[in-house]
């Protein structure tokens, strides 16, 4: 690797010299450069692993760090971690495209959007197969069969090699809320037909139910982009996490549910509810804060987000208004002829991948990391990271600190959100139960348990980004957005729906359909 | 040797040494800033190449294999091309019609201005929301149009329905441009304030004693002196006709305003680096730059025509 | 100017009033508007975590508390950033004034007959620019990875600003140069005594323009800069802003008063505070400029 760096700067620094003296007639640069040869090369120490992962402002770790010290001591291998932004992770992909590029890849680290692909075609990272159940046996055994196997068909040299370490959700982390105690307010009970859904909001929109005088609620709403509304296209039996419509099996056939019939029935529904005044009449543009703001101020009666954050919203709404709100989870509902769900996502993509070398002893290294990463033994310790820190000890156990980005290094390893389980969850949250806190925290225990009743997975789960990747604008989801959003506000009639499909099939839909069937026929074999 | 060369075609062989000789300072002075351009904007200039290439991180610039047109070809069959050169033109000319003169007024109003300190708080309180980023320029404005916010208040006080203008495709090149005015037109008066600065008093005594107005001296004395300023600026400006910047529509848009908000530099953003296609973001931007070379080139001529000198080279 | 406006001022007439007046309204009224980003933003720094979460202010701060600033000035770890921002910026300019001025200069000179080339050469840089991946690997090539000059270097000389300084330099009075010549004076001695000294309100302008781009900077050090010790300003502020994804962890800071949406608007009313300061005493080398017709009477 370090050859091929350097072979790559001295090329570059030789036509750039070259240029300069044709252009200028002067070579005052090349002194210059070669320093610079030199300081880059030694950069890098040759015992501490780099690893680049997710880090929301956070300090980095460097060489020597308290954060630094806690992982050698555990896994006996140094960890480095650079402050790279990961801003939605465009930045990230940039600056890791940028390292790649100058021959300098980090030793491991998440992919993003589909950036592995590539790699793996031209055999930069490491295959991982024989590898894990020899070295990292606790990460191969976290791990379920099935996940690796859909892992090796994505293989893109199409030999069913592991090249990727996926990330795993093994239990379904969004679903529907509902203000249980407004319901309770009016005296309704939970809605288990659409019907009596849309009696619901009716109610919640006239009968005032947070009692304060005022027709201030919201029944229900969601974010840009036709964001977080899975309370509406679930009901639809419609795929879709976050607002990306996803892959499954519609009349038979792998398609994508933004083209389906589910998807133009819910959209005229959500149209009429629209007009209605049922849904946030500026839910399309609501950013974060915007729709967030508006569930803190005890104002928004159902809603998508994780029922294991339920605590939160029930904290800010109690500061705010002075109300103890009772949040439960909404029962999957179906529309009249369609199987509600809400959707699990198991395969989100990759966690980590490992950078080619011929080094065994540093093979052995990263695989000792691996190893440690997926043993789950050590998953509280990483949880609680650097005593002092990112916890403190409270007769004698270990507890979280708040985050805190100006004082806290950034947790490298995370496997509990990576190979994310409901019981570790559970029991993080089972640590706040404090007795100022334990009647918003045991909400979210209860939901999120309650929550795996209504949800279920999809089969184009695990479908590798660069299926799309061609297509860009079918990855943005950037027509679907368009169309969906002018059909529910009512901007276009429904029979524009058609004309949508029409198009997304012409500008990539067919190619990207046949890719992906081609996927799922050969991920079923 | 580029420039011996120039020199010759220039002056004749004869003049070479007399030129030589009284000149030697202008290119002492010069040689930095040319060694500067050149390790700094054209070393890396040359980058360009990965246009015309499949170009590959792993592999590298020169390694990637050379696929011609390729990437130009996908943007001109991009089914949504016309679209997305449209929106980009016409935001361009509004720009340039509605947005580019409105510093220059500001800065002739404020040059009116007889309070010292009046004028200089002013002067420093408009340039403020270009220090602010349009993310949250972009947030200000859904407020200010939201449900709630003061557009939507002054409507209902008229007895209007609220309107959710940000969703609606007409609104977008109004806000867009007004939206500019906000942030930028402050900030454009620098220029032209210190070029106003720098006007002969005695030309304004004169006319004073002539009895003209101030009205009279403005449109009379500085606004001709400024033209040439507003000229270079203008030129300078024309150059990034179709690079509209991506901050300002990413953050005002809505994908029910794509349909007249969707810029060559949104699009660049979906696919060359969101999807981290550099040769194509790279084919769009030589695109880009080729028209806008063109422009420079064509309103030099014309500025040339209109006054001696006017324009850039 | 001053004494211009002292003798006009006696025999004002009517209508100049009133012209006065209604362009003195309209400035106010667009000043007014234009503070509009930073009242926001400073309304709500000042605001409580309970407002900030529920999104309720707009102009004024609603449960005022000056937790976020306090948090920003104690633990924020930003003066290290603040001063690394402060001496690049000035440095830069600096520098930048340095190299523009002596290239503007012979452009300026029509007579000059090799400037019309040079004047495509950099025209051409304004229109074109390099693709990003072949200018990090040029400049990391240079040595500038995590190293303090990428702050500085890149910046030193734009198209548009070069140009701006020969426009100005184009307007100079011929004679003056001329007189000087005639006197013996070689070509770096009349810039240097004669141009420059007249032209203090364009080096106050681009040197304006220089610091605000380097001050404002956040591309180069996030793409060049991976060592948070060399962090300038705005990109810290950057690791401030970036407010996380969906995902948070259950324990909270219960006795903070502030959210990341407070924290943000702090840093970003931080970051212009100084360019407040700094461009009124910017400006009096507008008025000064003036001194031009001094020189020349």
């Amino acid at each position: 690797m370090k050859k091929r760096y350097a072979k790559k700067l001295m090329s570059a620094t030789l036509a750039s010299v070259m240029v300069m003296s044709m252009l200028s007639g002067c070579g005052s640069a090349d002194s210059k450069s070669t320093e610079a040869t030199e300081q880059t090369a030694e950069a890098s120490t040759d015992e501490d692993i780099e690893i680049w992962s997710t880090n929301n402002g956070y300090l980095p770790v460097e060489a020597g760090s308290e954060l630094y010290n806690f992982y050698k001591d555990i896994i006996g291998v140094g960890i480095v971690q650079p402050y790279v932004e990961w801003n939605g992770g465009e930045t990230y992909l940039e600056q890791l495209n940028l390292r790649i590029a100058a021959g300098d890849m980090p030793d491991m680290f998440t992919p993003w959007n589909g950036v592995e692909t590539e790699l793996i075609a031209n055999g930069a990272l490491l295959d991982l197969t024989d590898l894990l159940p020899e070295k990292a046996p606790h990460l191969w055994e976290s791990i379920p069969e099935d996940v690796w196997d859909a892992v090796k068909a994505n293989d893109p040299t199409g030999q069913n090699r592991i090249y990727v370490i996926p990330q795993v959700m093994s239990y379904g982390r969004n679903g529907a809320m509902i203000r249980k105690d407004w319901l309770d307010n009016l005296g309704l009970d939970m809605p288990t037909t659409q019907e009596e859904f849309v009696e619901v909001l009716r109610a919640f929109k006239n009968d005032d139910p947070n009692g304060n005088g005022v027709a201030d609620e919201i029944p229900t709403g969601g974010r840009a982009e036709a964001r977080w509304m899975g309370q509406l296209f679930g009901q639809y039996g419609i795929a879709m996490w976050e607002g990306y419509p996803q892959w499954d099996i519609y009349d038979g056939e792998l398609t994508y549910s933004a083209v389906t019939k589910n998807m133009r029935d819910c959209l005229e529904w959500m149209s009429g509810l629209y007009a209605e005044g049922l849904l946030d009449p500026e839910t399309f543009l609501n950013d974060k804060a915007a729709w967030d703001g508006k569930i803190n101020s005890g104002v928004v009666g159902i809603w998508e987000h994780l029922p294991q954050e339920c605590y939160n919203y029930a904290e800010n709404i109690y500061n705010g208004t002075g109300v103890k709100p009772e949040i439960a989870v909404l029962p999957a509902i179906s529309a009249p002829g369609y199987e509600g769900y809400y959707t699990m996502h198991q395969m989100n993509g990759g966690g980590f991948v490992v950078a080619n070398t011929d080094d065994e002893a540093k093979i052995d290294r990263i695989m000792k990391v691996l190893d440690a990463y997926g043993n789950q033994d050590l998953w509280m310790k990483f949880y609680n990271g650097v005593e002092g820190m990112h916890s403190e000890v409270v007769n004698g156990e270990s507890v979280r600190l708040p985050d805190d980005p100006s004082t806290q290094q950034n947790l490298v390893l995370v496997p509990f959100n990576q190979i994310a389980t409901i019981d570790f969850q559970v029991n993080v949250l089972s640590s706040q139960l404090t007795d100022d806190r334990a009647w918003a925290v045991s909400q979210a225990i209860e939901n999120v348990q309650e929550n795996q009743k209504y949800v279920k997975s999809f089969a184009g789960d695990g479908m590798p980004e660069s299926i799309t990747s061609d297509y860009p604008d079918i990855a943005n989801r950037t027509l679907y957005i368009e169309y969906a959003t002018k059909i529910i506000t009512g901007e276009y009639s429904i029979d524009k729906f058609d004309e949508f499909v029409e198009k997304w099939y012409a500008t990539g839909g067919t190619e990207v359909t046949e890719k992906a069937r081609e996927w799922y026929a050969k991920k079923a074999q | 040797m580029g420039k011996t060369k120039m020199k010759r075609t220039e002056a004749g062989s004869g003049n070479l040494k007399e030129h030589f000789k009284r000149n030697w300072p202008y290119y002492v002075m010069m040689l930095p800033g040319i060694i500067y351009l050149v390790m700094f904007k054209y070393i890396p200039m040359l980058g360009s190449v990965i246009a015309f290439k499949d170009y590959s991180a792993y592999k590298g610039i020169w390694d990637s294999a050379w696929c011609g047109l390729t990437n130009f070809k996908k943007l001109f069959t991009y089914p949504d091309f016309y679209k997305i050169l449209r929106n980009t033109v016409v935001l361009g000319l509004l720009k340039t019609v509605l947005t580019f003169p409105v510093p220059v007024i500001l800065a002739l109003m404020l040059n009116e201005l007889r309070n010292a300190k009046v004028k200089k708080g002013i002067q420093t309180i408009i340039c403020i929301p270009y220090f602010v980023s349009w993310v949250v320029v972009g947030g200000l404005v859904f407020d200010i149009f939201g449900i709630g916010g003061l557009f939507n208040n002054v409507r209902e006080f008229l007895g209007m329905s609220p309107l959710l203008v940000m969703q609606k495709e007409s609104w977008f090149r109004p806000i867009y441009v007004l939206s500019t005015i906000w942030k930028e037109s402050g900030w454009g008066t620098v220029v032209y304030l210190a070029a106003i600065s720098g006007m002969d008093p005695s030309l304004y005594e004169s006319a004073s004693i002539d009895g003209a107005s101030r009205f009279q001296k403005m449109k009379f004395i500085t606004f001709p002196l400024l033209v040439p300023t507003v000229l270079t600026l203008l030129l300078l400006n024309i150059g990034s006709f179709l690079t509209l910047g991506f901050d300002q529509v990413y953050n005002l848009y809505t994908p029910m305003t794509y349909s007249v908000a969707d810029i060559f530099d949104t699009y660049v953003f979906r696919v060359g680096i969101q999807q981290a296609q550099y040769s194509f973001a790279t084919a769009v931007g030589l695109f880009q730059s080729v028209v806008g070379l063109f422009m420079v080139v064509t309103f030099n001529k014309i500025a040339n025509k209109v006054s001696e000198d006017g324009g850039l080279w | 100017m001053k004494a211009y406006t002292k003798k006009s001022h006696v025999r004002e007439s009517a209508n100049d009033k009133i012209f006065g007046f209604v362009i003195s309204l309209i400035l106010i009224l667009f000043a007014v508007i234009t503070a509009i980003p930073l009242i926001s933003e400073a309304a709500v720094s000042l605001s409580s975590k309970t407002a900030s979460q529920m999104n309720q202010i707009n102009l004024l701060p609603v449960g005022f508390t000056f937790d976020s600033w306090k948090y920003l000035f104690m633990k924020g770890k930003i003066w290290t950033p603040f001063l690394i921002s402060v001496s690049s910026t000035v440095l830069g300019v600096a520098i930048a004034l340095l190299l523009n001025v002596l290239m503007a200069y012979p452009l300026s000179k029509t007579e000059f007959r090799p400037s019309k080339y040079i004047m495509l050469f950099v025209v051409f840089t304004m229109v074109f620019a390099a693709p990003k991946v072949p200018y990090f690997l040029t400049l990391r090539s240079y040595g500038l990875y995590n190293n303090y000059w990428v702050l500085i270097l890149p910046h030193i000389m734009t198209a548009y600003n070069l140009i701006i300084v020969r426009t100005f330099f184009k307007q100079f009075p011929r004679e003056l140069e001329e007189a000087a010549m005639i006197d013996g004076c070689g070509k770096f001695r009349i810039l240097l005594q004669i141009v420059l000294p007249a032209s203090k309100a364009v080096l106050a302008t681009v040197g304006l323009f220089y610091g605000v781009t380097m001050w404002n900077q956040y591309e180069h050090p996030m793409m060049f800069i991976q060592n948070m010790n060399l962090f300038p300003l705005q990109m810290k502020i950057r690791t401030i802003v970036d407010g996380g994804g969906e995902l948070q962890a259950v324990t909270m800071a219960q006795t903070a008063n502030y959210t990341s949406a407070t924290l943000s608007a702090a840093a970003v009313v931080f970051a212009i505070l100084p360019v407040l300061v700094a461009y009124p005493w910017i400006q009096k080398y507008f008025a000064k400029g003036a001194m031009l017709g001094s020189v020349k009477g």
